[in-house]
């Protein structure tokens, strides 16, 4: 489903942010990225993503080349993801419920089908008692559902998260793990880049530890 | 369909959002486009005058004293068979002599005491209204020179000549304005467009990472730019139209004697200024998204 070979990604041309760094993740697999601050796991996030470019090595993404990806086409990897930031990136002059609908806006369904599918991602989060509400009259944890219904409304294959739980509390922390531990269940590939050792402990999932660019274990 | 749907709903939102700087790029696309439209007005109307400044001239064909009644049949011809021809008036040696004699100005009056006539007889020819009058009628008169009994012709070739160069003149001022008003105006909502791209760049950036296309992105900005133009150049259209109206109204009495009408700027020309302005706010908008979205992708 995701390999990524040899890349080596440098921001300032001689520190590498990612090292030579290779991994393979399968289809429907639940995986920690963790490791220090600085280590590259939102970098090697942002390259599945097709947000960073790299120096050198490859990336197969549900086998498209993400490194021949141009800013034209690579929507269509970033349709077939959903994203969950630490920050949430929720739009503050939209409700819960057009957060969540914006989503499907961009890749252009038609209002019925968005209706329908935001309710659907509401619910699932436990959110539709607060559609109407503004971002910032919410907590971290329902922001973060949010973000959440967001990356899953449309029902994409991969759902790669930076951080997701990094600004919680650990039972709020808890519930959003376990949130996309259900997506998991439906078949969505997760990539959930943490540093907390309570979370990991939590979820029983391979561990992928970066540390200063590099593999340290998998 | 749907892109283009949730566009003007984006755009709408937009302008709402940034009504202030919206309305000042407005107000600044109709002053430049006001500006442009009085001098097409000028230009029109000077044209208007020039013409019909121009609808008096006429050809003189001064005739060879020993001209045979040939000839003059020649010539006779040569004016009916020409579809431009509108009249043909036969001025006599006396009748000139005559009409010399009751006009004449005091430092000529010496030439009255000749005991002959030196005048030549002569056609005077005038021309139809039409688009090629004064190049036909330098043509025309080419022609006219070259035959046989025709001493000389007159017919103002210097203020025909004139009057095209400034004509050709004109048009090159109004390019020059109108090209130079454009690239301000780009400059100015390309400015607008970037800071009403810049208050949402981080909605914008969202709608990449979550699988927006560039197009997408960009066209509720295009929008805006084409609707500031729109905007802009009919609230033009309406000063220059108040301006043609008072003027009109003040001094169409003053210019009536000449046979002259205050005359607006024609419509494909209305339509021009309209399409200009639409397709400035167009490039402005255009350049603005291309170089947001090259920014965020040299990442």
């Amino acid at each position: 489903m995701i390999q990524v070979f040899n890349v080596v990604k440098m921001y300032d041309g001689s520190n590498p942010v990612l090292d030579n760094i290779s991994l393979e993740i399968s289809k429907g697999e639940f995986v920690f990225l963790t490791g220090p601050s600085g280590a590259g796991k939102t970098t090697i996030l942002k390259i599945l993503f097709g947000w960073e470019s790299f120096e050198t090595g490859q990336v197969l993404v549900q086998g498209i080349n993400v490194g021949k990806l141009t800013h034209r086409n690579v929507y269509t990897l970033r349709r077939s993801m959903g994203f969950v930031f630490q920050d949430y990136k929720l739009l503050p002059n939209k409700t819960v419920f057009e957060n969540v609908s914006f989503a499907q806006e961009v890749i252009g369904h038609d209002q019925k089908k968005i209706r329908f599918k935001t309710w659907e991602a509401l619910k699932n989060v436990g959110l539709t008692p607060k559609k109407d509400a503004y971002p910032a009259y919410l907590s971290g944890g329902e922001q973060q559902r949010i973000a959440i219904a967001r990356a899953m409304v449309n029902s994409p294959a991969i759902i790669l998260a930076d951080e997701p739980t990094g600004n919680l509390d650990p039972d709020i922390a808890i519930e959003i793990l376990k949130l996309f531990e259900e997506l998991n269940q439906k078949g969505s590939t997760i990539i959930f880049a943490t540093h907390s050792q309570e979370i990991m402990k939590a979820g029983n999932h391979r561990v992928i530890n970066l540390n200063r660019g590099k593999v340290v274990s998998s | 369909m749907q892109t283009l749907i949730s566009g003007y709903r984006t755009t709408l939102s937009n302008i709402l959002s940034n009504k202030q700087t919206f309305l000042l790029s407005v107000a600044t696309i109709t002053i430049a486009i006001s500006i442009l439209g009085l001098f097409l007005l000028l230009f029109f109307n000077l044209n208007g005058l020039l013409s019909s400044w121009n609808r008096e001239e006429q050809v003189i064909v001064y005739l060879d004293d020993d001209i045979s009644s040939s000839q003059k049949e020649n010539l006779e011809d040569i004016f009916s068979n020409n579809q431009q021809v509108e009249s043909t008036i036969e001025v006599s040696r006396e009748t000139a002599w005559a009409e010399f004699q009751s006009n004449v100005s005091d430092n000529l009056k010496p030439l009255l005491s000749l005991e002959f006539n030196p005048l030549p007889a002569s056609y005077k020819i005038r021309f139809r209204s039409s688009d090629n009058r004064l190049s036909h009628i330098r043509e025309f008169s080419k022609i006219l020179e070259t035959q046989q009994g025709v001493e000389s012709i007159e017919y103002g070739e210097e203020w025909i000549s004139r009057f095209e160069k400034f004509m050709v003149f004109s048009k090159i001022f109004l390019f020059a304005i109108g090209g130079l008003l454009s690239l301000g105006l780009i400059l100015i909502i390309s400015n607008t467009i970037r800071l009403s791209i810049y208050s949402r760049q981080d909605e914008i950036e969202l709608m990449l990472l979550i699988g927006a296309t560039p197009r997408f992105v960009k066209i509720p900005f295009l929008l805006e730019g084409m609707i500031q133009g729109l905007a802009g150049s009919v609230l033009a259209l309406f000063i220059i139209g108040g301006v043609h109206y008072y003027l009109k109204s003040k001094f169409q009495s003053s210019i009536d004697a000449m046979g002259m009408d205050f005359q607006f700027i024609a419509e494909p020309f209305l339509f021009g200024l309209i399409g200009l302005s639409v397709l400035v706010g167009f490039m402005a908008s255009y350049i603005s998204t291309f170089q947001f979205l090259y920014l965020l992708n040299k990442k």
